[in-house]
Formats: structure tokens, sequence, C-alpha cells
């Protein structure tokens, strides 16, 4: 079934993107197509097949030790800061996170 | 002397080393060379003449210290704009990034400078690697060389054109799903893709992690095999988690014959309705070339590479919309002004920072990952993917290398291929060798009849067998200069000797 320009709506909502409706209908129109084209993964019989993941298959989590700085990595604090959009003192400076309306414009 | 555009990797370097010429004279011959060409071609988004001149003049001083050089001594090179370099912006030709400056130096980058490289710039690409022409980069576009009204192909575009156009000797890309050997096939240089993890990832911007392969461009397989020597020569990389080791010497074995390699061909792909008359018969002459030299040839068949596609374009955008959720607004990228709320400025913030193509994929991956759509395409693409895999393990049991289209036609006229889901179908020779993990390589085989365009043939191989598969790459460069269809180290004419001059 042809995903409708609200399914497209609340994808958008849940990937952070604000589409405006002009991108909405073209969106919608693309998810579609590039859908068909996915269609030949459905049409397989894979009964029994493990899936791939990676192509490295003994892939484990690599844990760092809980030291500061262990591989001198760590950026210096500019450093870390400069690319940011809005810093205050030592931190990245965001808007409310809670309600609607914040109140830190 | 000679124009810079004219020496090949090992030839500066040795150059370097004897005193022929400085590492600074070189970095000024090239600067020069980018100067007078770079209006043409438009593959760079930064030179970084400051820091070229710096490396140059430290190349300088350690010979004069009696120091023994790298072996890519002050041989110039461009880094894909996904690359970290401090002291540049890594823009990934994004809005999203215009303004981000590198906090720290890749590690593929680190190591062509470990290896005596002068830095010259970053290069034009698609927008974070999405897509296949480097049009939907959010600065310029980048011109094919060979013909100013055609794409270079991508994503890598700007990595192959300055190559091709003689602005430098080397370069690295990416390759997600072609994006290093489609652009080389495009404009008559040679890419490879190495083994998936063969090349650190640490410090590349990452659209795919368990696609993304980074790689290097020259005009020669000479100098294609110096540069992976450097790329692979520290060993495993710790700050890359799917890091690789590969030991393995890619120069020493470039002449030996090739007598008894067997190469694969693929009857049913070369059948395919898409793929051009002349991309054919260019593959039958690199066939016949590596016959000449004794080369066994067999017929093989990837009977799931139908499916290729279609698992790509699950597995890449899900890939990419998880790993470019970082970019919301606040440690870096743009950030939306005036926003209330942290969601409205995030979702703002992507919105306005990246550029339709970028949102597609993340739009697509988002909905692929979705609870209750996951199980229909996200588990099944990775079932196909180990479908794929063992068809390449079937394979290989037959042949060393499989030889096949890079592309399904020459580069294409700008807005030629503008529906999204069309320039998809086109990765359909690349993609395949990304899903398994595997080596690749694009190496020129002549120009198309009617347009003068490069001709390209990919050959792919067993994960770890990137040493064989340039072993025979060389022998369809060596036999197609032999038949006097193609040069190694061929500059697009119409840039040819534009500045550059070594004084």
């Amino acid at each position: 079934m042809a995903l409708t320009q609200d399914d497209v709506r609340g994808i958008a909502d849940y990937a952070r993107i604000a589409l405006t409706d002009e991108e909405l209908e073209e969106m919608c129109a693309y998810m579609n197509e590039a859908i068909d084209l996915l269609q030949p993964i459905r049409e397989y019989d894979l009964d029994g097949v493990e899936p791939t993941f990676h192509p490295i298959g003994s892939l484990s989590n690599v844990m760092a030790e809980d030291v500061q700085n262990a591989h001198g990595r760590s950026l210096d604090l500019d450093v870390a800061l400069m690319n940011a959009g809005a810093k205050q003192g030592r931190s990245f400076r965001v808007p409310s996170i809670l309600g609607e309306e914040g109140g830190d414009r | 002397m000679a124009n810079i555009d004219q020496l090949s990797a090992q030839q500066i370097a040795a150059g370097v080393a004897a005193g022929d010429f400085s590492a600074t004279e070189v970095a000024r011959a090239t600067l020069d060379a980018i100067d007078a060409r770079e209006d043409g071609v438009q593959a760079f988004l930064q030179v970084s003449a400051d820091l070229a001149l710096q490396a140059a003049e430290a190349t300088d001083a350690r010979r004069a210290a009696g120091e023994e050089l790298g072996p890519l001594a002050g041989v110039p090179i461009a880094f894909k704009d996904n690359m970290h370099l401090v002291g540049t912006r890594t823009t990934c030709a994004s809005r999203m990034l215009e303004n981000y400056e590198s906090t720290f130096t890749a590690t593929c980058v680190q190591r062509m400078l470990d290896a005596g490289a002068t830095p010259v710039g970053k290069t034009n690409m698609d927008e974070f690697a999405f897509g296949s022409s480097t049009e939907s980069s959010a600065f310029h576009r980048t011109n094919n060389p060979w013909d100013t009204s055609r794409v270079p192909g991508g994503s890598s575009g700007g990595s192959a054109a300055a190559v091709a156009a003689g602005e430098v000797t080397l370069s690295l890309g990416s390759d997600t799903g072609g994006s290093i050997r489609q652009p080389a096939g495009f404009c008559g240089v040679v890419g490879m893709k190495p083994t998936y993890g063969a090349v650190s990832r640490y410090g590349v911007v990452a659209f795919g992690s368990s696609l993304d392969q980074v790689g290097p461009f020259g005009r020669s397989v000479a100098d294609v095999a110096l540069a992976m020597n450097a790329l692979v020569a520290g060993g495993r990389d710790s700050l890359d988690s799917t890091s690789q080791e590969l030991p393995v010497d890619f120069v020493s074995q470039l002449e030996e014959p090739v007598e008894g390699v067997r190469v694969g061909i693929i009857p049913a792909l070369m059948e395919h309705e898409g793929l051009s008359v002349e991309v054919c018969s260019g593959l039958k002459k690199a066939r016949a070339v590596l016959e000449d030299q004794g080369v066994q040839i067999v017929e093989v068949d990837l009977p799931n590479i139908a499916a290729a596609i279609a698992a790509y374009y699950v597995i890449g955008p899900s890939e990419a919309f998880s790993n470019l959720a970082r970019f919301d607004g606040v440690r870096f990228g743009y950030q939306e002004p005036g926003c209330a709320t942290l969601a409205e400025q995030t979702a703002l913030s992507r919105a306005h920072g990246f550029g339709a193509e970028a949102k597609r994929r993340q739009m697509l991956g988002a909905y692929l990952l979705a609870a209750g759509v996951y199980d229909k395409y996200y588990y099944p693409a990775q079932q196909v993917r180990t479908l794929i895999t063992q068809d390449y393990c079937n394979a290989y049991q037959l042949c060393d290398a499989i030889m096949l289209p890079t592309a399904p036609t020459t580069a294409w006229h700008f807005g030629e291929v503008s529906d999204p889901t069309q320039m998809y179908a086109s990765d359909l020779f690349t993609i395949s060798n990304n899903i398994a993990g595997n080596s690749g390589v694009s190496v020129p085989v002549g120009r198309e009849e009617e347009t003068g365009m490069p001709l390209a043939a990919q050959l792919q191989g067993p994960a770890f067998a990137d040493h064989i598969l340039l072993h025979v790459a060389r022998a369809v460069e060596r036999g197609i200069a032999n038949a006097h269809a193609y040069e190694p180290g061929t500059v697009a004419p119409a840039f040819v000797g534009k500045g550059g001059e070594l004084a």
C-alpha cells in the first residue's frame, strides 16, 4: 500500500526534518517510487538464510579504559566548542527541551 | 623542465629525493596548475595553499637534514571533502557543514602525509556522498575534464576530476556503492575501492558504516599501488574498530606476468539492457589483451546480483539515517536561529542544512527502520547480503578476479539523469562489491568513438586480494597501452600543460 502524505509527515517528524508542504508532496512521490525499487527484496525465498549485518562477522564492542583521555584523542575545550552554533562558558547552549514554547529565545 | 602533469607519483618522489627539484617547487607548480585549470574543472571546494607549502618546506628541510624521505615525498594530493584535515574545513559539500573546521585529522589523510605527500586541498562531492554525478553538491558542480558539459561521476567526482585534469597527482575518495570506481571510469583515471576495513575510516564522515571504504585515484595503476602502500603501511588502526590488517606490498608484483591468472566474466551481465554497446566493446578489448598475456577467461555467475540494488537501497539509507542523526545543530553544523525549543531547532536546522537528496535518503532510512517495516525490508536485505556474499565466494572458487563494466554508460550530460531512482539504478555494477565487502578497481580501456569520453573496465576480487586485483589491472593497462587505445598517465586533452611548469 502506497504511503500517504500523512504517513510521510509522520516519518519527517520522527526524522526531525521539518518539510514544507511542497517538499512533503515531492517526498511522498519519491518514497513510493523508492519503495517500489526495493520490492525484489520481498520476492525472495529467504527461509533459513542467516542475515549478514556486517562484512566482518566477528565484530565485538571495543571498550576504552575508564580513564581521562586514555588514547590522547580528547579534544581541547576550545576545539570541541569551536564549531558550535551557540555556546556559553564551557558548554554547548541549547534552547529549552521541555514545553511547546520554551522560553529561551 | 617538465610539466607537473607529466610526472608519476614515483617520479616526483624520486626527483625530490634525488634533489632534481624540491618539494616546494612541486607544490608551487601544482598550485599554478590548479590556478590555470580550476575555472574549467571546479574540482575543489578549498585549495589549501598554505598547508601545501608548509608540508613541502618540511619535506625539503628533512632532505636537507639528511633524513630519509617517505615514498610519496612531495607528491601533491587532494582529499575528498568528507575527510578531516586540521587546517581545512570538512564540508561534505553541504550547507550543514559549510563552516565546519576539522577538529582532528583522519587516519587515511595522516598516512598520506606521513608518507611525505603534499596536501593541496579538499575536493567537491555529492552532498554527504549521496549521488553518482557530484550534482548534489550544495556549492557548485564539477565538470568532467574530458567534456565540461558532462558530469564527472560521483560521489567522489572532484577527486576524480582533479587527477584527470592534472591538477594533482593523487587523490583520495570514498566508495559506499561505487563512488570511487564510477567517477574514475567517467574521468579516465584509475580508482580503487579496497577491501572493507583495509583502510581506516577514522575521521571520514560516515555514510554507510558497513559499506564505506576509502581508496585512491591516480593516472596509472602504479600510482594507485604506491598510494595503497601508504594507506596500509601503518597496519591496523586502533581508532577504527573495523580496521583490518592488509600487510602486502602493492608495488613489487605489478610487472609480474599474469599467465595462468583466471579472470571471470558474467555473460548474463554483459547482456544487460542498459549496457551501452561501446562500454561492452571496451570490455571485449580488455578481455582480449588479458587473453593475449595468457590470462584464462572463465565464465562465472552471480545469480542474486539482480537483488543488489534493492538490498543496497535498504542498507545504505538505513545506515545513513542512523549516522546523520548526529547533525542536530548543537555541537557542530548549521543551527537555525531563534528557535523556542530544542525540537524545533533540530527539525529546522536539519531542514535548512541538508539538501534535497540528503533529506530523501534519510527519510527513506527513517521509514525502513520504523517498527513494523524493519521486518519487511531491513532484515531480508541483510539475508540477501548473505546470498550475494556466497555468490562471490562460489565465483572465486573458479577465478581470481571478475571483470565487469564500471558503469552501464560513459559520463552523461548535466541534468540528463534527474530522477533519483533512475540514478540509483546506474550503480548496478558496483554496489554488490560493497555489500560483500570485497575489493574493486576501475581502469581505463580506451575512448568512446563518437564522444571521445573515456571507457573503463572494473575488476573485482575477494576480500584481501587487493594486490592481485592491481596486478591484473596493470596487465589490462599494459595491454591497452600496447594496443594504443589509452596510455597510463593521460591527462584530459583540454587541460594538459596548462600552468604547472616545474621551474
